[in-house]
């Protein structure tokens, strides 16, 4: 499940994932929709974005963490912003990838947090 | 159409709607500090940013970086909000425009520079960068215990922010036994204050075996894991803080604006966001119109067959099939409407400047943005628009000196109303300005020979004000570079009328003026008057028509090359259109039709009637073709010209 503010990236990132066989069960555009698609799909590994409209993603992380505690949840971030993923690594995030996303790195993330 | 073209294709659409959110918010940011405001305008900022590393624009990156680093230190409050500023923020914002507009057309923005944005922009955000202690290096020799380990995790040297990854490397750890210390600590690597040069000693006691240990400690970017006593692969050369906190504090609150803007704040970006809206390109909106024309025109033909055999059961079942394609075209057509307020929402920004430029004080309001029209429509109305609003405050509105001076407020009012009559979208822009001077006008025109000093009394204002309409006519004393380049009030109103709308002005000397615009809400669907000429059928507008006569043949005189005939005491030219429809006897119907005041007439055996067309361009085989507008294709499958009146007469 990928979750981002802009279609560009969720576009960019479905289509990394796809090539790397994955499949993408929902998409959702800010924190709260998350919470809710996470709730009835349920997916082995969620894509968060970190700043987003409504909620972002750190507090959709923590909701979903609090409920799902065995959640896969990798950050999607840029320069700027280690504070944010540092605090989403405490509250549970598996891992995180830096824009601009390069496959390679995006497949072995994904690849490392589904196998731990 | 390539996935990069995709890419390209959503990546200009996305940005220019954060590009505006930006430009809006930084105006409802100069009007004084709002909370709201800085946060949309971050985000915006972070997800240009983003998005332009992903697409791999790094001039267009960089600007939003800094631009980024400037709200970022706007948000935290270390910085205060000032008009300069404020200015060049959104001087960075043009440039991401022009950038927008460069990557639109293929380009990749790195032509143009902003490196003098990016140095002024690195001004406001001075760096104190924190150079501190090195990482210890720690080697003793190891007493391990049988469960203890001792490892040493080098992050991979390419990784974007290496003290995540290690402390990820110490979280996996964690879970399969207990951290005993490491260096640097895990709350050093959490508060980021010293500098992570990418490797890390861990000291750690678990019972889960060697290999359990190095396959949770090795994951994604990480370059290797050394239990002690292994040999170390070559240290990675130290990275350089890649972020340092910037601080700089700016006294001095927001200098007495020249203008004040007002966007409508009931809808803010809320209601922006809170609408679930798809993507499509508009081609493809246009392949699927045509689609839906080209069902309805075989609606039509099946409708025809089946009424020659006279089957009662598929005449009904065509009957609704007929009525789901009318309502799919209707869809169509819905679908095609855009909210003006996506031309709109430049506007408060062009006001500001021109009013800063000419020192006036102006308050804009906008209404109506919701208002819908269709895309062809909305196109070519950007400009015409652009130019009224300009030239409102250039030449409408009075310095705030002059406004006190004739006991109007210092702070000149200017409205942009948009709302819905008669299916039509009328588009008003009111100032309360000095008013067109009438004999100011009569002066230019006598000037330019455009009447006769004699005759200048006798016309009505309205005529006084139609020569503002006169090509090159303009009363400004001196041609500024705002509000005198480029296009006239004359090409507004030919781009106006050729998107089949009109425009009006009402002004009061001293009160202020008033435009108005009247627009079809689209140009796809077109009422026309269906007749035949030589037994063929073309369709004209209807409203380029004006009447339909019934002449006496005795009264066609021939002027010249041309024919003229008498219908009630006025002379008309007859256009014959023997090219397009052959040599035929001239009929005694005539339709009469105007065009920019000048009336002629076309003969045509017979007028079948009047009905609602979509009108098609001709294709590109055939090329331009004077006189022809488009074609439609009526239910029985025809294709039919539709005639252009304005390039016949």
């Amino acid at each position: 499940m990928i979750v981002d503010d802009t279609m560009f990236m969720r576009t960019l990132l479905k289509n990394i994932l796809f090539s790397g066989g994955h499949d993408i069960v929902g998409e959702a555009e800010n924190g709260e929709e998350a919470i809710a698609l996470y709730a009835k799909l349920k997916p082995d590994l969620v894509t968060m974005d970190v700043v987003m409209p409504k909620l972002n993603g750190i507090e959709a992380l923590k909701s979903i963490k609090g409920t799902n505690p065995e959640a896969k949840v990798i950050m999607c971030t840029a320069v700027g912003q280690e504070q944010m993923v540092k605090l989403a690594i405490k509250t549970g995030a598996k891992g995180y990838i830096v824009k601009p996303f390069q496959a390679p790195k995006v497949l072995e993330e994904v690849k490392n947090v589904l196998s731990d | 159409m390539s996935d990069d073209d995709g890419y390209r294709k959503l990546f200009v659409a996305e940005s220019r709607e954060n590009h505006e959110n930006v430009v809006r918010n930084l105006l409802v940011l100069e009007e004084g500090s709002d909370d709201e405001a800085i946060a949309e305008i971050f985000r915006s900022a972070h997800t240009l940013k983003g998005m332009s590393a992903s697409m791999g624009f790094h001039e267009m990156e960089h600007l939003c970086h800094s631009m980024e680093d400037v709200f970022d230190l706007i948000r935290n409050g270390h910085t205060a909000v000032e008009q300069d500023l404020i200015d060049v923020l959104l001087a960075g914002t043009d440039v991401i425009e022009e950038m927008l507009d460069d990557i639109e057309g293929g380009g990749d923005c790195s032509s143009i520079s902003s490196s003098h944005l990016v140095a002024d922009l690195e001004k406001y955000a001075s760096e104190t960068t924190e150079e501190s202690a090195e990482v210890s290096d720690a080697s003793e020799s190891c007493e391990s215990a049988p469960d203890s380990f001792k490892l040493t995790i080098t992050v991979d040297k390419t990784c974007a922010m290496k003290d995540i990854r290690a402390l990820l490397v110490l979280q996996n750890l964690e879970s399969l036994g207990t951290i005993v210390s490491s260096t640097p600590t895990k709350e050093d690597l959490e508060d980021g204050t010293v500098p992570f040069s990418g490797e890390m000693e861990v000291e750690f006691v678990s019972d889960a075996g060697m290999d359990a240990v190095r396959s949770a400690a090795l994951g994604t970017e990480i370059a290797s894991v050394c239990f002690a006593g292994e040999v170390q692969p070559e240290p990675d050369e130290p990275d350089t803080p890649a972020e340092s906190d910037t601080v700089s504090v700016k006294s001095s609150g927001l200098s007495p604006a020249a203008t004040v803007t007002k966007v409508e704040r009931t809808e803010k970006s809320e209601k922006v966001r809170e609408v679930k809206n798809l993507r499509v390109d508009i081609t493809r909106l246009d392949q699927m119109m045509n689609l839906v024309e080209d069902l309805v025109i075989n609606g039509g033909r099946l409708k025809q067959i089946a009424g020659m055999y006279k089957i009662k059961e598929m005449d009904e079942s065509l009957s609704m099939v007929s009525r789901s394609v009318s309502d799919l075209q209707n869809l169509m057509m819905n679908i095609r409407m855009i909210p003006l307020n996506q031309i709109f929402n430049r506007f408060p920004r062009v006001v500001r400047d021109v009013a800063h430029h000419d020192g006036k004080e102006v308050e804009f309001t906008m209404l109506g943005g919701d208002t819908e029209l269709d895309r062809s429509v909305m196109d070519g109305l950007s400009d015409p628009l652009l130019h009224l609003i300009r030239n409102g405050v250039n030449h409408g509105l009075e310095t705030p000196d002059e406004r006190e001076a004739s006991g109007k407020p210092r702070k000149g009012t200017l409205t942009l109303s948009a709302w819905r009559e008669q299916g039509n979208v009328i588009i008003e822009l009111s100032e309360d300005g000095k008013g067109i001077n009438r004999n100011q006008i009569l002066k230019k025109a006598i000037e330019r020979g455009l009447v006769q000093e004699e005759g200048a009394a006798t016309l009505t204002d309205q005529e006084v004000i139609d020569f503002l309409f006169q090509p090159g006519f303009s009363t400004a004393e001196e041609i500024t570079d705002i509000s005198g380049r480029g296009v006239g009030l004359d090409v507004v109103k030919s781009t106006i009328e050729s998107l089949n709308g009109s425009i009006k002005v009402q002004t009061e000397l001293g009160k202020g003026s008033r435009f108005t615009l009247t627009l079809p809400p689209t140009m796809a669907i077109v009422d026309v008057m269906m007749v035949r000429i030589n037994d063929r059928r073309c369709a004209i507008p209807i409203n380029g028509v004006v009447e339909v006569a019934k002449a006496n043949l005795d009264n066609i005189h021939k002027v010249g090359t041309s024919e003229v005939i008498m219908l009630r005491d006025e002379v008309l030219q007859i256009f014959r259109l023997n090219e397009m429809f052959g040599e035929r006897p001239v009929s005694e119907i005539m339709v009469v039709v105007l065009y920019k005041g000048n009336k002629c007439c076309i003969p045509v055996d017979v007028v079948e009637g009047q009905q609602e067309v979509v009108v098609k361009p001709v294709s590109s085989v055939i090329g331009n073709c004077r006189g022809v507008g488009g074609i439609t294709i009526p239910g029985d499958g025809a294709v039919v010209p539709v005639l252009d009146v304005n390039t016949m007469v």
